[in-house]
């Protein structure tokens, strides 16, 4: 037999990362940097404690296409059904990680901010993209923010003034559709002044997408000082899709940073979350609820690095699990020598539902500050028995009774949603889900 | 806040007290590890061929392997080991007939240790006192009480003196639980090991005193690498304790322990640990890399494993004192004291996997972080699909003294059975100031506040502690942090 002998994935794609890197605008030094730093480490594997239960590599088995992404044919129909109801948000819509003007549609954009293409701000605002351009996202040690880093050359750039209120969320929609399967690799950057606010709602959907396709996407977000920012994050219409995120977010004095993240599909799902409170009294909210089934894998990893005192942190992480899937859980509390008086809590909550899924949860905590109050909690087990019988016993058939349970139990995160739209929206896929 | 810090940190800074050495004759090999010194032991222990055939697979097998560095939260440079000794023995080897034929600096050194063997002899008709094996730079010397306990058929001897006249059940239980290809420093010490404890008890037989083992490690550059394995038998009961010290010295001295344990049906072991080796000064100079895997069984069903640890020495501790539950209905228990001061560092926890049905297990881990040290939990719960009903209960809590030092928590938590309730807190805290203002106001001053709260705060752990170990442990954790101010 004439076995072709594969190229190792990494190889692959730095040699791919030679081939185009005339073409990449700007950012030639660093992006060099980032290849070679994506060489040194290599795609994870288990082998790697971060990537313990998450094998990343197994996703790059299959040939992937990079580079030649253009836009697909993308209908407007196509994307009405991605809209949520009563949202009434700016639409920003990405076509395989590029922006697509025509069917982005923007609404009360204040004076003064900019949501515009990555690719436009890269050339136009080419002085604020470089102060703020991979100074969150850390290319060292994370194999997948430097290969994104890189190659990044589209996706969203979004940044608001001092002073200003961005009433109406935006809604950004990740449009996967490919003819072969692919490396999508958006950028965001959101640059958030002082005493600001935006809202931002993510999803990631797929049309008739084959199932390889992997959407490596990393966001970096700066916020000012008395800002708010709320991110949802919302992975529903995407089966088959193998998604890395990595958000990355820097907040200065008296900030707010809520995030909720919603996992119903996708295949292949990690989900990072890095927030550094640089300076005091910021307050960080982080929230996600998985619901899983198949052969699905979710793995949530947040990191909140307490560096300054007087700051808060809060992480709610709950997981219903069913059929062969494996739910991961890490998250991550470090406080720093100097972020004293610091309030952090976590706390991952998962239920089985079947005898083949896995939970695998490492919620921990590094403290190197004494005068702070951390604690995390971790629980794995089923429904209450007693709530159960009491709802059988008024009348309510096993799987109603089910139903209800699993609905309060996940009604935990999805009532921290602060846009009333979206919150009737998700309980409203949440429910539907259950269901099925 | 600045004052309070110095008085603290005086506080914080007391001296080790079991820094002496003994000027004992030491018949030891040259320096260094290859096949040579493997043979060289094994030869010197007189043990035969299939003995032989296992130090040196496991040596082979730990060429092949890297000294792990990537996952703990530890921090401390490559170990040489070539330029360790491993061998060294007390040069009177031959069997003693009497007390008075032992080397009286020997016996000068168990008086230090507060485990006086003439004062044992005259006690021994005294039911329920300690029968001891002391092992020193990896020999045993000395094993008590071997004649009273071999009436009730039980076999407490040292592991040379089993692999000679029990060869059967050292063959049968020998790396049945930790394997060589275990880890790194399980592999290196069953090349290497020299000696250790072994302990039989027979069917239905509750041993009808606690069984002890003192560790001392006393020449200089040797490492220590003893092993000890349990076995109770179907319905036996044994209380074990293990206490360790060693001489102040300023390079780093390595110790590799294996213990194993296993439980037949019905059967309960407990063990308790009071570390005591030396931590290094008050520079993180010198110290014991303490590197140690200990786990037991429960080979079958109703059987019951607990572990209770208080650890206040070591430079390094590396340890993960863990359970199998294979039996249905089987149960462990981890409870754990760590004390780290000055530049001590602890990666210390446990391991409970969850594979009979209805097994159950509990962990209550209590970590004190006291000057520049680090102390970290790190276990793993895991559930194995088919493991019906396993229940676990977690908690970890820190202490933190001082804002130089550190406290981490690491639980991993692996379920693969639906109906599992496996539950984890940790939390991390400071003593308030609020209840040592409480105990100022009742006329009790700070130092002796501290110990009290401290010792409340453990107090889960050290009730868990025979009598004789609880009381030394409460004074080991005053001294250990005497006065330290939140």
């Amino acid at each position: 037999m004439n076995v072709i002998e594969k190229i190792p994935p990494t190889e692959k794609l730095v040699a791919e990362f030679q081939k185009v890197k005339g073409s990449l605008i700007g950012f030639s030094a660093l992006r060099e940097k980032a290849i070679s730093e994506f060489e040194r480490l290599g795609i994870p594997n288990r082998k790697n404690e971060e990537w313990k239960y998450s094998d990343a590599s197994a996703l790059f088995k299959n040939e992937l296409q990079v580079g030649k992404l253009g836009s697909m044919n993308v209908q407007k129909k196509d994307i009405e059904k991605f809209l949520i109801p009563n949202l009434n948000a700016s639409v920003v819509v990405l076509v395989n990680g590029i922006y697509s003007e025509e069917q982005s549609a923007l609404k009360n954009i204040p004076k003064g901010v900019v949501v515009s293409s990555f690719a436009k701000a890269i050339t136009e605002k080419s002085e604020i993209v470089s102060t703020h351009f991979s100074k969150y996202a850390n290319i060292t040690g994370d194999a997948f923010v430097a290969l994104n880093t890189a190659f990044a050359t589209d996706g969203v750039f979004i940044s608001i003034p001092d002073n200003t209120i961005v009433e109406t969320p935006v809604h950004i929609i990740n449009i996967i559709s490919t003819q072969e399967p692919s490396l999508l690799q958006p950028r965001f950057l959101f640059i958030i002044g002082n005493n600001s606010e935006l809202k931002i709602v993510e999803s990631f959907d797929a049309i008739n997408s084959n199932t390889k396709n992997v959407c490596n996407s990393v966001a970096e977000i700066s916020i000012g000082k008395k800002s708010k920012v709320q991110y949802y994050k919302l992975q529903n219409d995407c089966s088959g899709v193998h998604l890395i995120s990595s958000v990355n977010v820097h907040q200065q004095k008296d900030s707010h940073f809520d995030t909720n993240t919603v996992t119903l599909n996708g295949d292949w799902v990690r989900n990072n979350l890095n927030i550094v409170p640089d300076a005091e009294h910021c307050e960080t909210h982080l929230n996600g609820l998985f619901i899983t089934r198949g052969n699905q894998h979710v793995d949530n990893h947040t990191l909140v690095d307490h560096r300054k005192p007087n700051c808060e942190s809060n992480q709610l992480y709950k997981g219903i699990l069913d059929g062969k899937s494996v739910g991961v859980f890490n998250g991550k509390i470090f406080v720093r020598r100097d972020a004293q008086k610091t309030n952090a809590y976590q706390s991952s909550k998962n239920i089985l539902l079947s005898d083949d899924a896995t939970i695998n949860t490492k919620p921990q905590l590094e403290i190197y500050a004494d005068d702070v109050k951390c604690s995390h909690g971790s629980t794995t087990g089923q429904l209450n028995e007693e709530a159960m019988f009491y709802l059988r016993s008024r009348g309510l058939g096993e799987e109603s009774a089910k139903n209800l349970l699993l609905f309060a139990y996940a009604g935990d995160v999805i009532e921290k949603i602060q846009i009333e739209s979206l919150k009737i929206y998700l309980e409203e896929l949440v429910n539907q889900r259950l269901k099925k | 806040m600045a004052e309070k810090n110095d008085i603290l940190e005086k506080q914080i800074s007391t001296e080790y007290k079991f820094g002496w050495t003994s000027d004992i004759e030491m018949d030891s090999a040259p320096k260094g590890l290859s096949e040579e010194i493997v043979r060289f032991i094994s030869k010197k222990k007189n043990e035969p061929e299939w003995m032989l055939d296992f130090r040196l697979k496991a040596y082979r097998h730990w060429l092949q392997l890297e000294e792990p560095h990537y996952w703990a939260h530890l921090n401390y440079p490559k170990i040489n080991y070539q330029d360790i000794i491993y061998y060294a023995a007390p040069k009177q080897k031959k069997e003693l007939a009497s007390l008075d034929e032992v080397d009286p600096e020997l016996l000068k050194t168990f008086e230090k240790l507060g485990i006086s063997l003439e004062e044992q002899k005259r006690l021994s008709g005294v039911q329920s006192t300690i029968a001891v094996d002391a092992v020193i730079d990896s020999v045993s010397v000395k094993t008590t009480f071997k004649e009273v306990l071999a009436e009730k058929g039980i076999i407490f001897c040292s592991f040379s003196e089993a692999v000679q006249e029990h060869p059967e059940l050292v063959k049968k239980y020998m790396g049945s639980v930790v394997p060589y290809t275990d880890n790194y420093f399980s592999a290196l010490n069953s090349a290497v090991f020299t000696d250790g404890s072994f302990c039989y008890i027979p069917k239905g037989v509750r041993c009808p005193m606690e069984l002890s083992t003192y560790f001392r490690i006393n020449t200089a550059g040797t490492g220590q690498f003893e092993r000890t394995l349990i076995v109770a038998d179907e319905g036996a009961y044994v209380s074990y304790l293990e206490g360790c010290t060693a001489p102040q010295r300023d390079e780093n001295q390595l110790h590799a322990a294996v213990v194993e344990i296993v439980t037949h049906k019905n059967a309960e072991v407990k063990y308790s640990t009071v570390q005591n080796w030396y931590p290094g000064d008050k520079n993180g100079k010198g110290g014991i890399y303490n590197f140690v895997t200990k786990r037991g069984i429960c080979l079958e069903e109703n059987s019951k494993i607990s572990w209770t640890q208080v650890e206040t020495g070591s430079a390094i501790t590396w340890k993960y004192p863990s359970v199998i539950l294979k039996g249905d209905n089987s149960v462990g228990e981890f409870y754990s004291v760590a004390v780290t001061n000055n530049h001590q560092q602890a990666d210390t926890g446990t391991k409970m996997i969850h594979l009979g049905k209805n097994t159950r297990s509990t962990i209550v881990s209590k970590g004190i972080s006291a000057g520049f040290s680090n102390n970290s939990y790190r276990g793993l719960v895991r559930v194995a699909k088919g493991a019906k009903n396993a229940r676990n209960f977690s908690q970890c809590d820190s202490l933190l003294m001082g804002d130089k030092c550190g406290a981490h928590t690491f639980p991993y938590i692996e379920i693969k059975d639906k109906t599992a309730v496996v539950e984890h807190e940790a939390t991390t805290s400071k003593i308030g100031e609020d209840q040592i203002f409480y105990c100022n106001q009742r006329g009790i001053d700070n130092e002796k506040a501290i110990g009290l709260i401290v010792n409340g705060y453990c107090k889960e752990v050290l009730n868990q502690l025979p009598m004789e170990f609880a009381v030394e442990a409460q004074k080991l954790l005053a001294v250990s942090l005497e006065g330290s101010v939140g």
